[in-house]
This record gives C-alpha cells, structure tokens and sequence, in this order.
C-alpha cells in the first residue's frame, strides 16, 4: 500500500510538470501586459479577462466554430462509414489482392502530403469545390482514410468471425450482418477513431487557409492565426486567442475521453 | 489479437477457400477506395511526375530534366545536411517520447486513485494543435532567466537559439506533446497482459523488474512495435512543429528533410527539385517503417 | 458532437439514416456549393465577390478601404483573409501553382522572394494595371519595385524605412538628449544606455526575417553611398558580396555584439519579445522596419514615448544612407474570372484619399502626396533622406528568390559563432549566382 501511495505521489508530480505549458498558456492569457512583463511566472493577480474579450470580438470566431463543426462532423461521418465498411472487408478477405489492397491503404500513411498537394487543388478546383464545406469534408475523408482503416482493420480482425456468421445463418446478408452485429461490436475503436480524426480535422491549418481562404468559409485555425498574425507582440491577447481555438477541441476530448483511452485497449478482450 | 496487430496480420497461406462465407463483398471496400484513389493515390501519383521537371510551381514553363534534380540532391549540402538532424530528431522522439510513454502508462496502470485524472492529463496535450502548441512553447522556451522554463529552472539556456540545444529543445516539445499518445498505447498492451502470469511469477518469487522483463515486456510487443513504427514515421516527416519553432534556424542547425522540401517548394520557387526531395522522403519513410516491421515481427514471434 | 459519441451504439436505422445522408450531402453539395463568384442579391442587382489573400500586416488598411468599397460600390464585396506571410505563401503558391489563384492577392514589390511581383508577373499571372491613372505618378527610385518590363503589376501605398525604433523616456534617463548622427555617436550612445543599466538593442534573431534589418540599415552608408550602382554591378557579374561594403556591414554588425549592446542570446529571442522589451523600456531601442510601429505601440504602455531614427552606418554624417523600400502591396490575378472588377478595386485604391488612408494605418510613407496626406511624426526624421540618400531594401533587387533566406540563416550562424564574416559573404555569394 506504501508504494501504491509513493507512486501516486510521483506520478501527480509528473502530472504537474506536465501541465506547466498548460498554466503558461492559460496564466498569461490572464494577464495584462504589465503582469506578464513583471511577473511572467506567478499567478494572474487580478486576473483579467479582458484579453479573452477583445480576442473574441477581434477573431470574430463566431461563423468560424460553424464552419469547423459542419466540417468536422460531417468528415468523422464519411470516415467512420466508408472505413469501417473497407476495414470489414480487409479484415475478413484471404486473398493476396485484399493483402495487396490493405497495404496500399497503409501507403497513404507513409506518403508526405507535399508530393500530391498541387494535383489535388487543381482536382478540387475542377470539381468546383473550392472554397465550399464539401470540398474540405471530400480532402479529409480521403486524406484520413488510410489511418482510419488502419485502425479499424486491425480491430477486427481481433473479433472473431463467428458473430456474423451466425447472423449470416440466420439469413441475413453480410450488409445485414455488418451493420446489426458487427459495426455495434466496433464502438470502442469507433471512439478512437472518432477522436483521433476529430484532433486533426479540427486543428488543420495549412488545408483550409489554402483551400477557403477568402471565402467566408474559414475554420478556426484559421481565424485564430489570421489574428495572431495580427497582435504577435501581444501575448496576452494571442493566448487567449489560442486558448479560445482550442476549448472546443479539448471540451470534446473530455466529453469522449472514456472512449479515447479505452477505444485502443477493449479490443483485447473481443 | 489486439488492434495493435493490425500489420502482421498477413492473410494465412493455408489452403481456404478463396471466399468464405463470412468474406464480405468487395463492394464493401469499393467506395472507400474510391475516395482514397481520388484524394490520394492519384494525385500522388501525377504529383511524382514533377519531381523529373524543372517547375517552378508557378506558370506554363516547364521541361522534363530527367534525374538531374536527383543528381542534385546528392551535391546539395543542405538537404544532405538536413538528413542528418531528421534522423538525430526521429532517433530522439522514437525513444524520449515512447520510454516517457511507457514509464507512464506503467504508472498510471497501477492501482492509483487518481489514475483517470492522470490519464486525462497526459494525454491532454495530443489534441491540440501542433502549430499552436509551437507557438506556446516558444514563450516557454524563451531566454528571458525570469521567464518560461528558464524561470522555472533557474536555468539560463538558449533553448531555441543555441544551434547546439535547438534540435533538442524541438524533441522535447514533439516529447511533450505525444508522451500520451505512446501511453495509450502502452496501456492497451498492459490491458492484455494476465493477471495470473503476474501471480504466478510472484509466487516464484519474481521481483518487479524481472516480472516486468520477462513477464510483461513480451506481451507488449505489439503495443511496442506499433509505437515505434508510429513515432518513426511520424518524426521523419515531423514538419509543422519545427517550422513554427525554428523554421529551420538558427542557421540550419535544425533544417529537416520536411523543411527543406518545403522551402524548395514555396520559398525558393523549384518545385520540380522539392518533388524529388519529396519522393526520397517518402521512399526512406517507406523502407524505415518496413525494415522496422520485418525486424520487430520477428521479435514478437519469438517472444 | 457529443451525439457523435452514440455513434458507436447507433441502431440500424440510424445508421442507414448517416450512410443515406452522406452519399444525398456529397452528391448535392457537387453540384449546388460550386463558388458563386457572382450571385443574386434580394435588391435584383448581382454582386461580385472578390477573394483577396493578404498578410497579416494588411489586415489594417484593407478591411478600411474595403468597407469604404462597399459604400462606393454596392455592386461589388471584397472578402480578405489574412494570415502570417509564412502561411500565405504557401496557400498563395499552391493555388497560383493549380492555375486558381484569388482575384486579389498580396504580392512584394521587386524581386529576390517566391511572392514578389517580378517572379509571378515572369510566369504571366499578374494583371498589367498600367493603364490606370495612380501609376503614371510612381516616382523613379520605385519604379524597379513596381515594374517589371516597363509594365506595372503590384499596388503598394508607399515605403516604409528600417531604423531605430527607439523609446524617448529611456534615452532621456540615460542623458542622451539627442539621436545620434555618426556610427561612432551611435556606438557612444549605445555604451551610455548600457551603463544606464538597459538593454541598448533588441535584436529578436530567433524571428528569421529580422535578423536581416541591421544589415540592411548599414548597407546603405558602407555600400550604395559609395556606390549607387551597386546593385547594377552586382547583376552583371562585376560585383558581389565579398569584397564590398557587405563586409564592413557585417563587421559593425558583430561589434555591437561585442561590446554587449544586443540583448542576451540574440538568436532565442523572437520578434514578440523584442517588440515586448522596447515597448516596456527594458530596451532602448531595436532595429526595425517602420512598418512594425503600429506592433511596438499596440505593445506600449506610453505609445507617444515611440519613435525613429536612421542608424548612421557611416562616420560621416553627410555619408549617412538609409534603406526605404515600398511596403508589401497587392496584385491582380491575370486569369481571375473577376479581373476587371480587381482592377477596379486596384484603381480605387490608388486614388490620392486611399493612397493617404492606408500608409496612415502602416505608418508608411505616401506613395504620392498631397496636402491631406500625413506622415507619421516617428518618420519624419528621414524624410531629409528620401530624396537622393535612400535605396529601396536590399532584396528586392536580388536575382532570385534564395539570397534572402541565406541571409537569415549566416546572420543566425554568425551570431553564434558558428561562421565567419568570409564565409557568410561566400554562402550569399554562392546563392545569387543560382
């Protein structure tokens, strides 16, 4: 028990170095100039929000949350539908192509974006999808694919195939199958899935300023580096700005972070 | 069998029937991998065909040069230079950032009170933003003696603009972030290894390191090989981070391979060369990640 | 989005209702979310939307001059994005590299940058805009900037100058009453404000492109002053780095380091902190371009305590050179489906008024001037200078776009003591031949 409690000890210590970027950030964004000047390290004393005001009205963040949400959501959407539909099949396939096929699936992990970056702007472009919500969503379901199906593929394989086979004696389709008793089965990487893909979609910055720059469509990073680009020097102001960013991301980690932690390991007991 | 297997999972070459029943249709995969070819493949793939031109990414001009952007490469002493700080970077994330991850997650397995609170904050920082997470830490890594870590320390280094520290200062940043990401991981290993092993080897009067060595570290191997394969590809193409940080300074103490493809690209107007560049990358990614799976696997089997 | 979270455990039919609705979503949004460029507003009349792409720096003047657009023109909107010049660079040159550039975009005046007006206007991508009336007045020095060919492709509102950003009250408590107007005062100066117990220079090199500015501040007195055509040398092969007033330069650079005068650890401090260390007074002063005032005095507690002077990079007063460079500006995209309206807009933005409206906001000087136009007091200190002892920055008349970059990366190594003052002037020397 004595260890158990010595361990407790360090590992919260651990934790509190770990956090001292996080009260950086947020003590500074706290803070007006003068404090951050004089006293970098204490505590805010009084905090202000202040900077949380003007960073708001200046970010004009409102319209960007939306357009971040739609795209996000809509993106998780397609990804967990068309990978864990692929994944069903490349798990469950014997033959050498549907090896074939999940290795080239894993390629578009390896691959650096740059290499194909400039193709796909003129693909998007001819598609007419620039500067729209679909054209964003059509870029991270195929960009997010490869790791998705990775996952899930993984997954289930590690589920035994009996579950629909039953279904399947019962004389239900393997559409049937799927969608009744395997994709219920896959809730606990769908978490992870879920989470993972919604840290990168969110937090992409360099896709959507190329792709809705200018078009009133903005994501968040987008804003929000667009005005820290503005008040560099004021680091207050930018903090908490960047505090702002990212409070809906981390509001849905927390929300989900029972599946997130746990999405990796319950499939060890399938 | 664990998620974390998925890559060995090579299909048996016993003699099945070609489809069993409980092989679903291919129809299954088709959609997927039409978006897939769409968004990635193809454009990869028409991308490569640049890295044999002398574009300059921006207008008509355009000639075919054959291999002289590879014969290039290999006079450029900056991209040859910069191989060399990408592979210190990935050979000091892969293992800062996967043994923090370990120590932690065997931490956090244990019996502790305030292990989901822990878990939480460790793995807090994977969801935000590389860049933003750059743009923190170069507060933090600030000279200033009063301020940052410096302040916190008592120390007095030049985290960002020393050409000596800097490449590391990055590592640690890279480390602080995805820590947690590598103890997810870990935990998943842990969560599949028996109770009962671990009873039976105290019984035999184990202690804790040998019930870790020969006990636990051996069911972790799939946890330990998809770790590594995760952070070596990762820190190869590590990009978003060191540019924000550094964008490759002081003087070229920290250029990487990803920098130096993107300042070809968009900085100094050859595409064409950055393409070449771009395609080594991949290719050394690609035979990395291979070499790592091969080698591992065979690890896994014997253990 | 935490209904997302049920995802996991959706039924059947909700599951059927997500796949339905994506494939329904994917197959409407190909066809009805196409970028109406033109669309039909309640009033009947249609409006045009022009996409403008710019840098952070030209968030200030543009979104002013692009609502009093709106009022002047009803018919037509301007919807700017901004984002830090590393980022727009690389948006800007992928979409110019897709052939689907915005209708307006940021562009640098000159050569020597992947942006700048002479290596986009090469590959045919810019608007000629020499056919409207601001032009015919850009004055001679400017016209490299403007220019390429005889034709003019950028819009800028002016120029801004590098010098001295410096705070008033600091000099004053440490008994300097007046800028200096010789090297060897500025030196002077310098030990003084030591002594006071303030940092004399900030110097933010962790921030690339301000390692550049105390060269280019001096460049001008120990190279152009005494050899105007310079730069015409060095194009043609009769001159380069080595060997000429760069060496000196770099020489008076390194003293300053030296004798102690920059900040500690130069290279770990970022334009932020330098800004953040002249604006609280724990520095007297940084070199700096004039177009960062607006960020030194957002920063300030006392924004009137703010000004500039030039750096004397010469012994001499009279040989006393400054670096002016036209400011950051714009262009039209040749193939824009919106192009006439673009240079509508451009036309607009040359009119006197808006010429004055947006060098206000940057602190810049007027391209042209008139008797509404005003001059930030920080620079009137250099308008002796403007007329016959100013060259515009040094990059914008280099040949290519990686010169700059190496520029960065020597001062850094220099700084370190990494390299030597022969071999940065080789590796730059090595880069304009490229």
């Amino acid at each position: 028990m004595r260890r158990t409690f010595l361990l407790e000890i360090v590992m919260i210590a651990v934790a509190v170095a770990f956090l001292f970027p996080v009260y950086t950030l947020v003590s500074l964004s706290l803070k007006d100039p003068a404090q951050i000047s004089q006293t970098p390290l204490a505590l805010p004393d009084p905090p202000t929000f202040d900077n949380f005001t003007a960073a708001w009205s200046a970010a004009a963040l409102g319209p960007s949350l939306v357009n971040s949400t739609v795209i996000t959501v809509v993106s998780l959407i397609a990804l967990i539908a068309l990978g864990s539909f692929a994944a069903y099949f490349l798990a469950r396939v014997q033959t050498r192509l549907g090896y074939g096929l999940y290795i080239l699936f894993l390629l578009g992990i390896v691959l650096p974006f740059q290499l194909g970056m400039i193709p796909l702007y003129r693909l998007v472009t001819d598609l007419g999808l620039i500067g729209t919500h679909a054209g964003m969503i059509l870029f991270y379901t195929g960009i997010q694919l490869p790791f998705t199906v990775f996952l899930y593929t993984g997954f289930i394989r590690a589920l035994p195939r009996e579950y629909a086979s039953a279904a399947q004696i019962d004389g239900a389709g393997h559409l049937t199958a799927f969608t009744r008793v395997v994709f219920p089965l896959l809730r606990p990487i769908t978490g992870t899935v879920l989470i993972l893909n919604a840290v990168f979609i969110w937090n992409d910055f360099f896709t959507p300023l190329v792709y809705l720059g200018g078009s009133g469509f903005e994501t968040v990073p987008v804003s929000v580096f667009a005005f820290v680009g503005q008040y560099v020097s004021q680091h207050g102001l930018v903090f908490a700005g960047l505090v702002l960013g990212a409070l809906p991301i981390v509001a849905v980690f927390l929300a989900l972070q029972r599946y997130v932690i746990k999405g990796f390991s319950s499939g060890l007991k399938g | 069998m664990t998620p974390l297997t998925a890559w060995r999972a090579r299909p048996a070459r016993t003699a099945r029937p070609r489809r069993s029943a409980t092989t679903p249709p291919w129809l299954f995969a088709a959609p997927a991998l039409a978006v897939y070819a769409l968004v990635v493949l193809y454009p990869a793939i028409s991308g490569v065909v640049y890295a044999f031109t002398d574009w300059s990414g921006i207008g008509q001009d355009m000639s075919f040069v054959g291999l002289a952007n590879f014969r290039t490469l290999l006079g450029d002493e900056q991209a040859m230079g910069s191989i060399g700080n990408t592979l210190l970077l990935t050979l000091a994330v892969v293992a800062v950032q996967n043994g923090v991850g370990l120590l932690l997650a065997l931490g956090v397995n244990a019996r502790l009170k305030s292990r989901a609170l822990l878990r939480v904050i460790f793995f807090a920082p994977v969801v935000v933003s590389p860049v933003m997470v750059a743009f923190l830490w170069k507060y933090i890594y600030n000279p200033d003696p009063e301020a940052g870590l410096n302040g916190l320390l008592g120390l007095h280094v030049d985290w960002l603009g020393d050409p000596s520290v800097a490449l590391w200062s990055i590592a640690g940043m890279v480390v602080w972030q995805y820590a947690g990401y590598s103890m997810v991981i870990f935990l998943a290993g842990l969560e599949g290894v028996p109770k009962e092993l671990h009873e039976a080897a105290m019984i035999d009067g184990a202690g804790t390191f040998q019930r870790f060595r020969y006990v636990t570290w051996p069911l972790l191997a799939p946890a330990v090989t998809i770790n590594l394969m995760l952070s070596t590809i990762g820190g190869l193409k590590l990009f978003d981070q060191v540019f924000a940080a550094t964008n490759g300074g002081p003087g070229y103490a920290t250029e990487t391979l990803s920098t130096v493809l993107y300042k070809q690209a968009f900085v100094f107007g050859k595409f064409g060369y950055s393409t070449a560049v771009a395609l080594v990358l991949a290719l050394f990614v690609a035979a990395v990640s291979l070499v790592q799976v091969y080698y591992l696997r065979g690890r896994e089997v014997s253990a | 989005m935490t209904d997302l979270l049920h995802d996991a455990r959706v039924s059947r039919a909700q599951f059927f209702r997500l796949m339905g609705g994506l494939a329904l979503a994917t197959a409407a949004t190909a066809c009805s979310t196409r970028p109406e460029t033109t669309a039909t507003t309640g009033g009947g009349g249609t409006t045009t939307d022009l996409k403008f792409i710019g840098v952070s720096d030209q968030k200030a003047p543009m979104d002013k001059l692009a609502a009093a657009y709106a009022q002047a023109k009803p018919g037509v909107r301007v919807t700017p994005s901004y984002a830090p010049t590393d980022q727009v660079q690389t948006s800007l040159r992928t979409q110019l590299g897709a052939g689907n550039a915005p209708d307006l975009h940021v562009v640098y005046p000159g050569n020597g940058s992947a942006m700048s007006m002479s290596q986009i206007a090469k590959a045919g991508l810019l608007a000629d805009l020499s056919a409207q009336p601001w032009t015919q007045t850009i004055p001679a020095g400017f016209k490299p900037a403007f220019q390429l060919d005889g034709k003019t492709y950028i819009y800028s509102a002016g120029s801004s100058v590098i010098g001295a950003v410096y705070n008033k009250k600091v000099f004053q408590q440490a008994g300097v009453d007046a800028p200096p107007t010789t090297w060897s005062e500025f030196l002077s100066v310098c030990d003084k404000l030591k002594k006071a117990g303030v940092v004399p220079i900030a110097l933010g090199a962790q921030t690339p492109w301000v390692t550049q500015l105390i060269t280019y501040a001096l460049v001008p007195s120990t190279v152009y002053a005494k050899d105007p055509a310079f730069d015409d040398k060095q194009l043609a092969g009769q001159a380069s780095f080595t060997g000429s007033g760069w060496q000196q330069a770099f020489e008076m650079y390194l003293e300053l380091q030296k004798r102690g005068f920059f900040n500690d650890k130069p290279n770990g401090t970022t334009f932020e902190q330098q800004t953040s260390m002249v604006a609280t007074g724990k520095a007297a002063m940084a070199v700096q371009v004039s177009a960062v005032l607006p960020d030194f005095r957002k920063a300030a507690s006392s924004p009137d305590d703010l000004s500039m002077f030039p750096v004397p990079g010469a012994d001499d007063a009279a040989s006393v050179w400054i670096p002016a460079g036209v400011v950051v500006g714009l262009g039209v995209s040749a193939k824009g489906r919106n192009a006439e309206a673009a240079k509508a807009f451009v036309d607009f933005l040359g009119k006197q008024e808006n010429i004055n409206a947006w060098a206000k906001e940057i602190a810049a000087i007027p391209l042209t001037q008139d008797a509404s136009s005003t001059i930030d007091p920080a620079v009137q200190s250099f308008l002796p200078f403007t007329k016959d002892r100013a060259v515009p920055f040094m990059d914008q008349r280099w040949p290519n776009a990686e010169v700059q970059p190496v520029h960065f990366a020597v001062v850094q190594e220099l700084l370190a003591g990494d390299s030597t003052i022969a071999e940065a002037l080789k590796k730059m020397d090595e880069a304009y031949r490229k």
